[in-house]
């Protein structure tokens, strides 16, 4: 994935691609690069008829600031043709979803270690998270952010109490997926700047049921512990003993009948 | 009938292991027995009914009962043992009498009734909760060898002062080892039990180190913080976390670091 996502920054930063702001994303429109981007799982692309020689993608919040801040191979313009700088780009961000500095930064740290990551929210979660293309494995993490920290405010109440965490949980079990908690924390930190980022340290942690009926190792003697259900037991071996004494009896009557034969 | 005695194990064998659950579904699955059907069947079935139990007298000062009149062979893996006398806590107890393989006794050879046990369980006076106790009789009845943290399973006197040490309190109030942990200004986060996996080779006088420590939560998941310390002070051995809830339903929960690797 890293060399795939390795040309594309270097392909994107040749054509000079330009994304224009549309809703809470952009849109972008390359040339030749459809298939590239769609190999590196950025974006989706939209359907147009019209277009035969351009592709458009629309792309999330933070699939398009990873481009333009972390890759560096886009620019970016509002509609009306205004080039967008990177304190332009992350207010705008911060103002429309307060919780984009630890949301990007999680997003960063996964595609950073060259995992696919798109929007959770299908499954219950922010993010998912792939070893590779979508198309080729299915996603392991629902991705969680948790922020921790002042400089975050009331954002830092998820997961703390034990109705949130095992829905989390539940949900992402109910699509087999393992529940990735990323806890975003830091110091003092300002966070109306994209600067804050390097500040930001990113904490892995899952989340997972133990079930203790399935993780009991047992030795071929059986366990002392004779909490068992002996009633159960004497109905399976009365079950067990019919089922023998069945087996005996066709096995002699077989032999009976042989004997008779000759 | 060797035949017979082979099937047997072997149906043993398959019986415990695993009902299958799907990924992620959990023992939380809901199973509503139907009340309004009368059922001619006891649901009692599960409830081990046993013809001889052992007996022990309740002693106030140790928070304990010691065992006069030992049947069975649940003593070898529950209860511990001080000056070659075999004691149980409150949620041994409890765990014993609600299979009837046990009888407790006060000091006037009197029954004691299991109200009063629950009593003393959720007064929590005697080193162990309510909710505690959900979570050793869970684990108890799947056959896991479960003792409070920090209390060894035989010492060789049996003075009263380090009876008192040794039953430790496993919510973490007072004793020597929560004491220090106190210190440490992480008094919620002393792990409850150690764990042993079912194990018929379990040895009291040499245990060796437990599966893993469990810890109970209550009223809010811990915090990443909290986690941590928690795993550098109980470094090595595993910890598992359980949350009983107010319905008394007991999950377990394993709050695992990773590392997400980087990939190619």
């Amino acid at each position: 994935m890293s060399r795939i996502i390795a040309d594309l920054q270097a392909s994107l930063r040749d054509s000079e691609a330009v994304a224009m702001l549309s809703g809470d994303g952009a849109i972008l429109a390359v040339h030749d690069l459809a298939v590239l981007l769609n190999r590196a799982a950025f974006g989706r692309h939209i359907e147009n008829a019209g277009e035969e020689k351009r592709q458009w993608f629309q792309l999330g919040p933070e699939e398009m600031f990873f481009l333009y801040h972390t890759l560096k191979c886009i620019t970016v313009q509002s509609a009306n043709k205004k080039q967008m700088g990177e304190a332009e780009l992350w207010d705008l961000f911060t103002s429309t979803s307060e919780p984009f500095p630890e949301m990007y930064k999680a997003y960063q740290h996964l595609r950073l270690k060259n995992w696919v990551v798109k929007s959770g929210l299908q499954y219950g979660a922010d993010f998912v998270a792939y070893r590779h293309h979508p198309a080729l494995v299915h996603s392991e993490f629902a991705v969680i952010v948790v922020p921790e920290g002042e400089a975050f405010g009331g954002r830092c109440g998820r997961l703390q109490v034990w109705s949130d965490l095992l829905c989390a949980l539940r949900a992402s079990g109910s699509v087999a997926k393992t529940l990735l908690v990323l806890t975003i924390s830091t110091k003092a930190c300002d966070l109306t700047s994209s600067d804050c980022l390097c500040q930001l340290i990113v904490h892995e942690r899952t989340i997972t049921r133990w079930i203790p009926q399935q993780c009991r190792e047992l030795r071929d003697n059986p366990s002392r512990e004779e909490a068992s259900t002996e009633k159960q037991e004497d109905t399976r071996e009365g079950i067990v003993f019919s089922y023998w004494g069945v087996i005996l009896s066709f096995t002699i009557i077989s032999v009976l009948a042989y004997k008779l034969k000759f | 009938m060797a035949a017979t005695a082979a099937v047997t194990a072997g149906n043993r064998r398959r019986r415990s292991r695993a009902p299958a659950g799907g990924a992620g579904n959990d023992d939380a699955e809901e199973h509503h027995a139907n009340p309004f059907i009368d059922t001619a069947s006891s649901t009692s079935s599960r409830v081990q009914f046993r013809n001889v139990a052992s007996r022990a007298r309740w002693v106030e000062e140790a928070g304990a009962a010691e065992v006069v009149e030992s049947k069975g062979k649940l003593w070898l893996t529950t209860g511990v043992t001080r000056g070659g006398k075999l004691c149980y806590n409150v949620e041994e107890i409890g765990f014993l009498v609600e299979k009837s393989a046990l009888i407790l006794l006060n000091d006037k050879d009197q029954t004691i009734g299991i109200e009063d046990i629950y009593e003393k369980i959720a007064g929590g006076k005697y080193g162990c909760s309510w909710d505690t106790f959900q979570a050793y009789k869970h684990l108890k009845s799947l056959g896991y060898i479960v003792g409070r943290y920090g209390v060894p399973w035989t010492l060789k006197n049996s003075s009263t002062s380090d009876t008192n040490q040794s039953f430790n309190k496993v919510d973490g109030t007072c004793s020597d080892i929560t004491k220090s942990l106190k210190e440490m200004h992480i008094d919620r986060l002393t792990p409850s039990f150690e764990v042993y996996l079912p194990n018929s080779m379990f040895k009291k006088s040499s245990p060796g180190a437990p599966n893993f420590l469990l810890c109970l939560l209550r009223n809010k998941p811990f915090a990443r913080v909290e986690l941590e310390m928690l795993e550098n002070n109980f470094g090595g051995i595993p910890l598992k976390y359980c949350h009983v809830d107010n319905n008394g339903r007991v999950s377990f929960l394993c709050f695992d670091e990773v590392a997400l690797p980087r990939l190619p």
